[in-house]
């Protein structure tokens, strides 16, 4: 199982080349005109705080390397098991399909297939809960368009 | 400071209707919310909030109310009845509560949540009246470096009681920050990280963003677990409620923890869950007999409940006075006014004290509320209890999704709300708290325009930097916050060293 440590570790790094990548982004934060003069430059708040996140991620990392834990998390894993990440981890790509779905044929279809496919991601057989839930997410779609008036 | 005239409006706005009904609806979705595992105040509050854009401020925000204090006391009926938590506030209830129900004295128990609940609301509630007037007519004297100094404060205390960590908080509570820094600058005008999008000319939208934190995370957390089966064979609950004669035994613990919760929740921070474990170890520590706490006893019911439901007071008096949320559930609230068109701070007060004394008293007709409505709720409970996670998941889901896009009319919302989800889903499994990173995407933008504009008066001088006398005693207070829990643990180190020579 994916350790915290080694999640943590992969996790600051990432973060490490995010903040260098925003930082120079924020070099090219330009005010047009008169107000460009005005006060201290766009960029100085978004880098003062890359700089404390860049200083944070260093002894959260280092931690993690010297001692193997921050925070009391030493030997505890991501998930609790294989079958948690698996639920988890589909659960999160069902619901970005379904946001895909919402964008590309419209709100009716990405409704009908966050329930069922959740339920599936989720390991669910009982039929009665595909009937419970696609119950509630008409519920849903008829409170909202018909009582709240929005237009899908 | 008490304006009459606004007293008098905020009861003709009370006794309307639409307005009550809100309240009595708000207590019951609130205790729903509470009782089902894992779904806390921030989430139920969060929820609720796209349908407030339908609503006026007063009914709107009286919806809200009574979700977030429904919602703490709903978590002590699960955590009674079968020893899990409905929110995190109601942890320590589950010590002395699950003991007492095992016992075959739920009722009792039961009861006593209820009771202890409503009156550490009401004694909130009242210290919420008192003070939060005095402390907005001091509050309007401030400028950008007391502003600075609080938020400042507000931050650093998240992040001290958010986790085992420090740097950890603190590196998500400057990520929740900078991310405030996207969009146009409010002083001059410059794009920053809008990548070519008008979506984010103003920013991250903060509602978007606190949902998919709440609950989005939650829910993909709790899909991982959601076969798992709660074991719970009751298929009705019965309440008793303490008699006079229990509430004068327990009159001392009910006051002191309410006192306590209430100043644990004006302090920013993960208020109620703080506030109970805190008032359950000070009354352990003052019994006589210390070693009956955890086996089934009422003070250990009473001290954690009533701190838990004081905390709702105690949060909305920085909340309301000062535009800085005193958890996670008032910054999911301070959306709410954002909705409205209202930005909570003294001005407020002077503007518009008929809503903030429409609130007061709305707190108050709540907690009155509470004790009946939670006498039938009990009732349902099991029922509740018994609801699978694999139904809540794609509901809420749902409910998120679908809320936040009938507030904006937009997809891009949506998006924002699946990526906060993600980036809170992330940051939990990683062993971060979300805490520091909600109150800091909330006071982002106060703190940077604080300490640009500070800057800018001092002029490069730091003794004009900290001349602010005011400013001052918020840093000395942070400081002696910072310091207090390891100067105790030097003091009780020798102390304990002096008893054993």
């Amino acid at each position: 199982m994916l350790s915290q440590r080694m999640a943590n570790i992969v996790f600051l790094i990432l973060l490490l080349v995010a903040a260098a990548y925003f930082a120079w982004l924020a070099e090219g934060f330009e005010a047009a005109g008169l107000l460009a003069s005005s006060g201290l430059p766009s960029k100085f708040f978004p880098q003062l705080l890359l700089g404390l996140i860049v200083a944070c991620a260093v002894m959260v990392l280092l931690a993690y390397i010297t001692k193997g834990s921050a925070g009391g998390d030493e030997g505890q894993t991501v998930y609790g098991s294989p079958i948690d990440a698996v639920r988890g981890l589909l659960t999160l790509v069902a619901m970005i399909v379904a946001y895909v779905i919402w964008r590309n044929v419209g709100y009716v279809a990405m409704a009908a297939f966050l329930g069922p496919a959740t339920l599936a991601t989720m390991g669910v057989r009982n039929p009665v809960i595909y009937g419970v839930v696609l119950a509630l997410a008409a519920c849903v779609y008829l409170v909202f368009s018909r009582l709240l008036g929005t237009q899908f | 400071m008490y304006d009459l005239t606004a007293i008098g409006a905020a009861f003709a706005n009370l006794a309307d209707p639409f307005t009550l009904l809100m309240l009595v609806l708000g207590i019951a979705l609130g205790l729903v919310i509470g009782i089902l595992p894992g779904l806390g105040p921030p989430i139920a509050i969060a929820l609720a909030l796209p349908f407030t854009f339908y609503m006026d401020a007063i009914p709107s925000l009286i919806l809200l109310l009574a979700i977030y204090n429904a919602a703490i006391y709903g978590g002590s009926i699960s955590a009674v009845s079968v020893g899990i938590p409905g929110t995190g506030a109601a942890i320590a209830t589950v010590l002395d509560g699950n003991q007492m129900f095992k016992q075959g004295r739920g009722g009792e128990a039961l009861g006593l949540s209820l009771a202890a609940s409503v009156i550490g609301g009401l004694v909130s509630v009242v210290a919420l009246a008192f003070i939060a007037p005095l402390l907005a007519e001091f509050a309007i004297k401030f400028g950008p470096r007391e502003y600075l100094a609080i938020s400042v404060f507000g931050l650093v205390v998240v992040v001290r009681v958010a986790g085992a960590s420090l740097f950890k908080g603190l590196l998500v509570g400057c990520l929740g920050i900078w991310l405030t820094t996207w969009g146009l600058d409010e002083l001059n005008g410059a794009e920053r990280y809008t990548f070519g999008t008008y979506h984010l000319y103003e920013g991250i939208p903060l509602v978007p963003f606190l949902v998919g934190i709440f609950a989005v995370s939650e829910v993909l957390i709790g899909a991982e677990t959601a076969l798992r089966k709660v074991e719970f064979d009751v298929t009705s609950l019965t309440v008793k409620l303490p008699g006079m004669k229990v509430l004068s035994q327990l009159k001392g613990n009910l006051m002191r923890s309410s006192v306590l919760g209430t100043v644990i929740g004006i302090i920013p921070g993960e208020g109620a869950a703080v506030a109970a474990f805190f008032a359950y170890s000070e009354e352990k520590r003052r019994s006589k007999t210390p070693e009956k706490f955890g086996t089934g006893i009422p003070e250990g019911i009473v001290a954690p409940e009533s701190a838990n439901n004081a905390t709702v007071g105690g949060a909305l008096i920085p909340t309301l006075t000062l535009g800085v949320p005193g958890s996670p559930a008032a910054a999911v609230l301070l959306g709410a006014f954002l909705i409205q068109g209202l930005a909570p701070g003294p001005t407020l007060f002077d503007e518009r004290p008929d809503i903030m004394f429409s609130l007061f008293l709305g707190l108050f007709l709540i907690n009155v509320l509470l004790l009946f409505i939670g006498l039938i709720a009990i009732r349902f409970a099991a029922k509740l209890i018994m609801v699978p996670m694999s139904v809540i998941v794609p509901t809420v889901l749902l409910l998120s999704v679908t809320g936040i896009y009938s507030v904006s009319n937009s997809l891009f919302s949506v998006g924002i709300l699946l990526g906060a989800g993600v980036l809170g889903y992330v940051v939990r499994k990683l062993g971060y708290s979300i805490a520091p990173l909600s109150i800091g995407f909330v006071l982002g933008h106060i703190l940077e325009n604080a300490l640009r504009q500070s800057i800018t008066i001092a002029d490069g001088s730091i003794a004009e930097f900290f001349d602010t006398p005011i400013g001052i005693g918020i840093y000395v207070a942070l400081f002696l916050t910072i310091m207090w829990g390891p100067a105790m643990t030097w003091i009780r180190g020798k102390m304990e060293g002096v008893e054993d020579a």
